[in-house]
């Protein structure tokens, strides 16, 4: 039961954007709100799980941002995030297993 | 005023298809950033395992469900008696994001018939769609790649439930290999990659991450994102786009 009602409210909620708009003619008002809303969820998600985080996932996620912003190949940037995530669990923070 | 919504919606998004080709492309494009969720799959199995969920319903759950942060929370409530409305309702905030992201691609899926656009929307999650929506943007026309990374998204969060509930074969500690940080590092970088070629999104980015952190403290976990985002949007609409 308790699964059901997960996958119900998760199977509805991936529905209800795509419904909800289907009753609302586009204009470029509407346009630029989806626009600036795609953007601004994804970057609300990031700041709010670093905030969420510790300093390690702040620079790592930092570092990935700087990378990306100078050379615009995410793969590069994203093992950049990695690299220092990794350096940092092992010789700043000792994770214990 | 009841008017005939589909046909309305029919006429106003470009026209797109859902392709076989399609579909695989976005299997490819998104396979190695789902490969990473897949210790988050086992760490689940565990946990749902732990909680004294029978290993049929972990899989079940993750097959059905397919979002981490609301099945961990889910397992919250396994004890006795279960809480259904609590749960409906922080499972509701942490999935609450996914109604924005529906909406901002209806633009693109609401043209397509129901079956197919049902079918894209159930395999909706949040690296799909960064990925997807900034490639429609730029004229991608096949919302395949949408489906077929949400698919990829799917089956490796199905694999790691299962090795989790086999007896979780646990490879060693994700921290050690950085792997946690690997989506909030792609997500990071979709959100520059956007940056970079509109300079006018700064401020709804910046409103966005301010208003979600800011609020954090006090709303529950997922609404502040839902705010964050909210205020971006309404940020976004005096601004012209180049």
């Amino acid at each position: 039961m308790l699964i059901l009602l997960v996958a119900a409210i998760t199977f509805a909620s991936r529905l209800a954007g795509a419904l909800i708009m289907s009753r609302v003619p586009f204009s470029v008002t509407v346009e630029r709100f989806l626009d600036g809303l795609s953007v601004s969820v994804i970057a609300a998600l990031v700041a709010s799980l670093v905030a969420h985080g510790d300093i390690r996932m702040a620079v790592s996620v930092a570092a990935a941002s700087l990378i990306m912003l100078g050379s615009k190949s995410a793969v590069l940037a994203m093992l950049t995030g990695m690299s220092f995530a990794a350096a940092w669990s092992i010789w700043i923070s000792s994770q214990p297993i | 005023m009841v008017r005939e919504e589909e046909s309305e919606a029919a006429t106003n998004g470009p026209k797109t298809v859902l392709t076989a080709p399609g579909i695989w492309r976005g299997i490819t494009r998104l396979l190695p950033i789902a490969a990473f969720s897949i210790p988050f799959g086992i760490a689940f199995g565990i946990a749902a395992i732990e909680a004294g969920l029978d290993p049929w319903q972990v899989i079940l759950m993750s097959a059905m469900t397919s979002s981490g942060s609301a099945q961990f929370a889910a397992l919250d409530f396994t004890g006795a008696p279960i809480a259904y409305g609590s749960v409906a309702f922080v499972v509701l905030a942490l999935n609450a994001r996914h109604v924005i992201m529906g909406a901002a691609l209806s633009f693109w899926i609401n043209s397509l018939p129901p079956l197919k656009r049902i079918s894209t929307l159930a395999l909706l999650s949040d690296a799909n769609f960064a990925d997807s929506q900034p490639a429609f943007r730029e004229g991608e026309r096949d919302v395949g790649i949408l489906l077929g990374g949400g698919f990829s998204l799917w089956l490796a969060w199905l694999l790691g439930t299962i090795i989790g509930v086999a007896g979780g074969a646990f490879v060693g500690d994700p921290e050690r290999y950085g792997i946690d940080v690997v989506m909030v590092c792609f997500f990071a970088t979709v959100v520059i990659g956007q940056f970079r070629k509109n300079r006018a999104l700064a401020l709804p980015i910046l409103a966005a991450s301010l208003v979600s952190v800011a609020t954090m403290s006090f709303l529950p976990d997922g609404w502040n994102v839902i705010l964050g985002a909210v205020a971006g949007g309404f940020i976004a609409v005096p601004i012209r786009a180049n």
